[in-house]
This record gives C-alpha cells, sequence and structure tokens, in this order.
C-alpha cells in the first residue's frame, strides 16, 4: 500500500496503461475496459480528490458503465456488413441463384447439385430440367421455388 | 487493518471484475458456442462480442463451423462376388446448427464416422469387384445421399465422401494383371492374323487382276494377229491378181527373170553366210534354171560367174576357200 499511496494518484493511470498493455499483447476485449476504466478514475481523482474505497467503486461502476457504452457501439459495428457475409454459412450465400433439377421434386423433396455437393430441396413438385430459385436456407436444407424461363 | 467496509469495496470490485469476464464473451470466426442457461440450451452466440447473464447463463459447446475433413480408417469389404477389398476414404462436413450437433447426438464425429462405415460396407456389397473399381464416382453420390440424409438430422452438412484406395488382396491384383495381359496378347494375334488375311485376299486380288490383264492382253493381240492375217492374205491376193494379172498381159519372160532374180540371190546368200564351208545347192536348181530360157543369157553369165569358184556338186567338199562374195550380176540393161 505504501507504494501505492507514494505514487498517489498516478498509480490508476499506470495500473490503466499497464491493463491496455495487456490488452493489446492478449487480445481478449476485456482488459481494454478495465483500463480505460481506471484511466477514467485517475482522471476523477483529480478533479474530486477521493478516498481510495471511493475510488475503488469508481473504478468498478465506470467499468461497468464502458462496458455498456461499448456494447452500443461494438453492435453497431457487427450490424455493418461485413467483406463475406457468407463464411461459415454455406447455405446462405445459395440464397437467390438459379439451377437446373437433374431430378425431379417428388412430394416436396429432392436433391440438387450444387459446388460438387449434393443438397436436399424441399419445394413444389417439378420435373427434371426445370429451372429453380433458391428462396431460402434452412440449415442443410433449401427451399426453391420454380424460376421462369 | 482493513476495516470491514475496506474489505467490502476489495471484494465488490473484484467482483464486479469477474462479472465482467463472466458476461463477456468474443466468439472467433468460424465458431459458434452455445449457451445454457440453468444447463437448459437458449441460445447461440455468433462470432464477435456477444453479452451473457452473468451467474445464470454459461457457455455450454464451442462448436466448429467451418468445414472438416475426416478420415474413415480403412477397412476390409466383401463385395458381391465374393472378393474381399480394402478400402479407406475420407469424409467433408459441416455443421450448419450448432445446437443440433451439440444436442441431438452423443458424439458428432464418432456417429458420423460409423455412419459413414456402416454405409461404405452397404454400397460396396452391392457392387461386384470390376465394378467397383470403375464406378468411384457412383459409390461417392451414394454414400453422400445416404450419409448427408442422415447427418442432417444432427445439424451437419455433409459436402462429400470420397473413397481413397480399394485395395484387391494381392493374388487377385495378379489375376486381374494377367487376364489384363492375356486380353492384350488375344487382341495382338487378332490383329496380326487379320493383317495375314487381308494381305492375302489384296495378294490374290493382284495375281486375279493381273492375270486378267493379261488375258485380255492376249485376246486383243490375237484379234490383231488375226487381222493381220487376214489383211496379208487380203494383200497377197491382190497382189498375185496383179502379178497373174501382169503374167496374163504380159511377156512369161519378165516372170522368170524376176524368179531367177531371187534365185540368184538367195545362192548368194547361202554362198556368203559367214563361216560358210559348205554350199548347198539344190539338185533342181539347175533344172530350174536351165528351164528357163527366158533368162539364160542371164543365167550363163551367173553359171560362169559360179564355176569360177564353187563346185557344181551339191555333195563335194568345199575346197577353194572361196569365202569372195557371191556371183555378181550385172545389171541387165
Amino acid at each position: 500500500m505504501s507504494a501505492l499511496s507514494a505514487l498517489g494518484v498516478w498509480s490508476w493511470f499506470i495500473l490503466g496503461l499497464v491493463l491496455l498493455g495487456v490488452e493489446v499483447a492478449m487480445p481478449g476485449f476485456f482488459m481494454l475496459w478495465l483500463g480505460a476504466a481506471a484511466i477514467a478514475t485517475g482522471l476523477i481523482t483529480l478533479a474530486f480528490g477521493l478516498s481510495w474505497q471511493a475510488e475503488f467503486i469508481v473504478f468498478a461502476v465506470v467499468a461497468v458503465v464502458a462496458l455498456v457504452v461499448w456494447l452500443r457501439l461494438a453492435k453497431r459495428s457487427t450490424e455493418a456488413p461485413a467483406d463475406n457475409p457468407f463464411l461459415n454459412r454455406r447455405a446462405a450465400s445459395y440464397v437467390g441463384r438459379e439451377f437446373v433439377l437433374e431430378e425431379a421434386i417428388v412430394r416436396g423433396s429432392g436433391r440438387v447439385r450444387i459446388d460438387d455437393s449434393i443438397w436436399r430441396l424441399s419445394g413444389p413438385d417439378l420435373p427434371a430440367g426445370a429451372k429453380v430459385r433458391i428462396t431460402r436456407a434452412d440449415g442443410g436444407l433449401l427451399h426453391v421455388e420454380a424460376a421462369a424461363g | 487493518m482493513l476495516s470491514g467496509f475496506d474489505l467490502f469495496v476489495l471484494i465488490f470490485v473484484l467482483l464486479i471484475i469477474l462479472t465482467l469476464f463472466a458476461g463477456v464473451k468474443t466468439v472467433p470466426q468460424g465458431y459458434e458456442w452455445t449457451v445454457v442457461r440453468f444447463n437448459k440450451y437458449t441460445r447461440t452466440l455468433m462470432p464477435g462480442l456477444n453479452l451473457i447473464v452473468p451467474f445464470i447463463d454459461r457457455i455450454g459447446s464451442k462448436v466448429n463451423m467451418m468445414e472438416q475433413v475426416m478420415d474413415v480408417p480403412s477397412q476390409e469389404v466383401i463385395t458381391k462376388d465374393n472378393a474381399t477389398v480394402t478400402v479407406d476414404g475420407v469424409a467433408f462436413y459441416q455443421v450448419f446448427d450448432a445446437a443440433r450437433s451439440s444436442y441431438e447426438v452423443t458424439n458428432l464425429t464418432h456417429a458420423i464416422l460409423n455412419l459413414t462405415t456402416t454405409n461404405i460396407r452397404t454400397v460396396m456389397g452391392s457392387m461386384d469387384l470390376d465394378q467397383l473399381l470403375s464406378h468411384r464416382d457412383e459409390i461417392n453420390e451414394r454414400l453422400l445421399r445416404v450419409v448427408d440424409a442422415a447427418a442432417a438430422n444432427w445439424g451437419v452438412k455433409v459436402n462429400r465422401i470420397e473413397i481413397k484406395d480399394i485395395v484387391p488382396p494381392a493374388d487377385l491384383v495378379h489375376a486381374m494383371a494377367r487376364q489384363m495381359k492375356a486380353e492384350r496378347e488375344k487382341r495382338a494375334l487378332v490383329l496380326e492374323a487379320e493383317g495375314h488375311r487381308q494381305s492375302e485376299i489384296l495378294r490374290a486380288e493382284g495375281a486375279k487382276q493381273s492375270q486378267i490383264l493379261e488375258a485380255e492382253g492376249r485376246r486383243e493381240a490375237a484379234f490383231r494377229d488375226a487381222e493381220a492375217r487376214e489383211r496379208l492374205a487380203e494383200a497377197e491376193a491382190v497382189a498375185t491378181k496383179m502379178v497373174s494379172d501382169a503374167v496374163a498381159q504380159g511377156d512369161l519372160n519378165a516372170l522368170n527373170y524376176f524368179i531367177a532374180d531371187k534365185y540368184v540371190k538367195a545362192l548368194e546368200s547361202i554362198a556368203s553366210a559367214p563361216n560358210q564351208r559348205v554350199l548347198v545347192l539344190p539338185v533342181e536348181a539347175t533344172a530350174i534354171l536351165g528351164s528357163l530360157a527366158g533368162v539364160s543369157e542371164l543365167f550363163k553369165s551367173a553359171e560362169a560367174a559360179k564355176e569360177a569358184r564353187k563346185p557344181t556338186r551339191p555333195t563335194g567338199p568345199a575346197t577353194s576357200g572361196g569365202s569372195s562374195g557371191g556371183p555378181m550380176v550385172g545389171p541387165i540393161g
């Protein structure tokens, strides 16, 4: 405690910088807020001059607030379209594409060959050779409708 | 040293930090994490930053959503025609529903592996060895259909199943090689015989053609010969007619002159033949010559010339080496 009290208010800034450094070294999106909260606490302490218990409480509260604010921002950023929105969602990437049936859809289910793999279809009964458009992907099942032409 | 309030503050801050730890989850791309609330599945966390409610929510399982490759270890399969072959393969699958893959099936990879293994047996057991070796595409497709349909209930899309190696037993391979060799040899022999046959036919064709041509040539030649003889006969007839006409109109002496002329020329050629040691003179020659009164003058002069060089006896040996020219017949004035 003596070292901390010797450093005084700067110990918060030091802690904040160290936490930010740790975040850079080991990205986990976690030390970031704690570091930010530590620096904010340091600023508040500089401004108001609090007891160390109050500083701790302020630190905890600021950490939570920082997290909430960050999540708001992050949500907006994750909702922005990525370079490749269909990563790990292959079936979804086929929506809107048209294919020619190699075998008929019988009683609502059939198969189609896409990109050298076979996908199960669900849709209206159609003869082989008909063109279909994929309307919706449901896991590994593709829903189709008859395409014009 | 520390008052109760101090301790409370410390612990409170620590708890806040732990709670933050528990509540913030960043899921890496390529994975999806299931969340269980009181050990019951509630939702799936997508890649990126996620919040869960601390204390009541926990991460259930971390599912790999990337396409995965699974080796199907080699196994013995008995084909329709009772050949035992060793087969191994590889399967590519991708989880599309993290929750179902976690909670619909106990051990996903084990399940897919067993499904694939048994279906390899089923599909290959319904084919015979030759089909097996030549219809891999068909095998792959049949396997894929069956396994994919079954795995769909587990939230898994099987993208491909490939048979890697089909190894028949060594003695069978040997037999196949022998069969192949025999097949090739047979083909070679047949080809050879075929070639022989073709060449023989061609040769016979050629011979036939040449004989036909030859016969045609002969026929043509015979025709022409006949024609020539006809023409000759015609000409001779005409000539004879002319001669007889001439004789009828003219003097017989003229005819005699011609005959004598020819006779003398013949004698000359006999006499002047190379290496001629014996002169054959027809016996009746003199008689004929003598009978030709019309050319007696001529004959006499020729006789005189001959008397000088040759014996009159036809059987007499040639004594004089008279190899000089025949009788010099002067021109008739």
